[in-house]
């Protein structure tokens, strides 16, 4: 009778744990498609570029996850495998030299960070618009290249409109010719607010 | 039992090859970062187009032993263990790595701006 509870138990157990990886399975590839997890970074430094040491990583775990799978998968039952001397080997050398790169890396404090690289970039920084007249603005988030941003004036006059085109205010009536006025455009990145880059705009 | 084995077996195999194929688009399709990957940080790579001979052999070398490990699992899947690898195969992935992480060590503390560094070191001591 115990025998015939723990062997229903472990069947419900079991169900619980299948559906449970299921769902959790379906979840992080659902967040993925979305963008919610988010891979433009996977294989890339601080400095935006991306290294060579996390790519040959990503192979070996890839590898190692699917002929793990393949031979667990193959045993009747399954089971864990035995894993030869040599493939451990070859993991070290993977997981090691990754480290010591790191290592060689951060070692140079210029090796954890881009001074030229932002959250967000505008483009134009500088342009010369006429009384009246329209200038389109762009901006890119090199960390997330296909992320929105938000167009402000926060200084001057004139309107930009979400797409980042500037339209510069009409000229100051009975004045020939128009005096010079600035006016300053601000992109603040939508995935980091706290990132903003601004472009200075003379009317004339 | 079995039923729920299949199954769990099944649902692991659609993640991981899911996973494996988002990766790859992403990096074909430029989503994934892959800029600078192959490239030196020191100017003598230039002459190569920027292009560092240490990061492609590495490149090679993982990408060739990979591809073999995945060919062996499935050409001759053994039950219960993961398939050898010849004894050269650590060897010769070491020594790759090696080339790589020397060459970089190298440009970090004994290359370019380095070797600069020590010459005007050694000129002001000079002088």
């Amino acid at each position: 009778m115990t025998q015939k509870y723990l062997d229903y138990l472990m069947l419900v157990s079991g169900w619980i744990l299948c559906i449970f990886i299921g769902l959790l399975g379906a979840v992080i590839i659902w967040k993925i498609f979305t963008g919610d997890i988010d891979l433009t970074q996977l294989i890339s430094e601080p400095t935006g570029d991306a290294s060579l040491s996390r790519f040959q990583f990503l192979i070996f775990t890839f590898v190692i996850a699917l002929s793990l799978f393949l031979v667990i998968a193959a045993a009747t039952p399954p089971h864990f495998p035995d894993i030869p001397g040599t493939v451990l080997t070859l993991l070290g050398i993977s997981g090691s030299s990754y480290l010591v790169s790191k290592g060689i890396q951060y070692s140079d404090p210029s090796g954890t960070v881009n001074p030229a690289a932002s959250d967000v970039v505008i483009s134009p920084t500088q342009a010369l618009v006429r009384y009246g007249q329209a200038r389109q603005f762009g901006a890119t988030v090199p960390r997330k290249p296909n992320s929105t941003v938000k167009w402000t004036v926060i200084a001057g006059g004139g309107t930009i409109d979400d797409k980042g085109l500037y339209t510069a205010p009409a000229a100051p009536a009975g004045v020939d010719p128009p005096p010079l006025q600035h006016a300053t455009i601000q992109v603040t990145s939508d995935e980091y607010p706290d990132a903003h880059d601004l472009a200075v705009v003379t009317l004339s | 039992m079995s039923l729920l084995v299949r199954v769990i077996g099944w649902e692991v195999w659609v993640f991981l090859l899911a996973l494996a194929a988002i990766v790859v688009v992403q990096m074909l399709n430029g989503h994934i970062n892959t800029k600078s990957m192959l490239c030196g940080s020191d100017g003598s790579m230039m002459k190569n187009g920027g292009i560092s001979p240490a990061r492609v052999q590495l490149l090679l070398s993982t990408l060739g032993l990979a591809l073999y490990y995945l060919v062996q699992v499935m050409t001759k899947p053994t039950a219960g263990a993961l398939p050898e690898v010849p004894d050269s195969w650590p060897a010769m992935l070491g020594g790759s790595h090696a080339i790589y992480l020397g060459r970089k060590a190298y440009v970090r503390f004994l290359g370019m701006d380095g070797g600069k560094a020590k010459a005007k070191k050694h000129t002001q001591h000079g002088q």
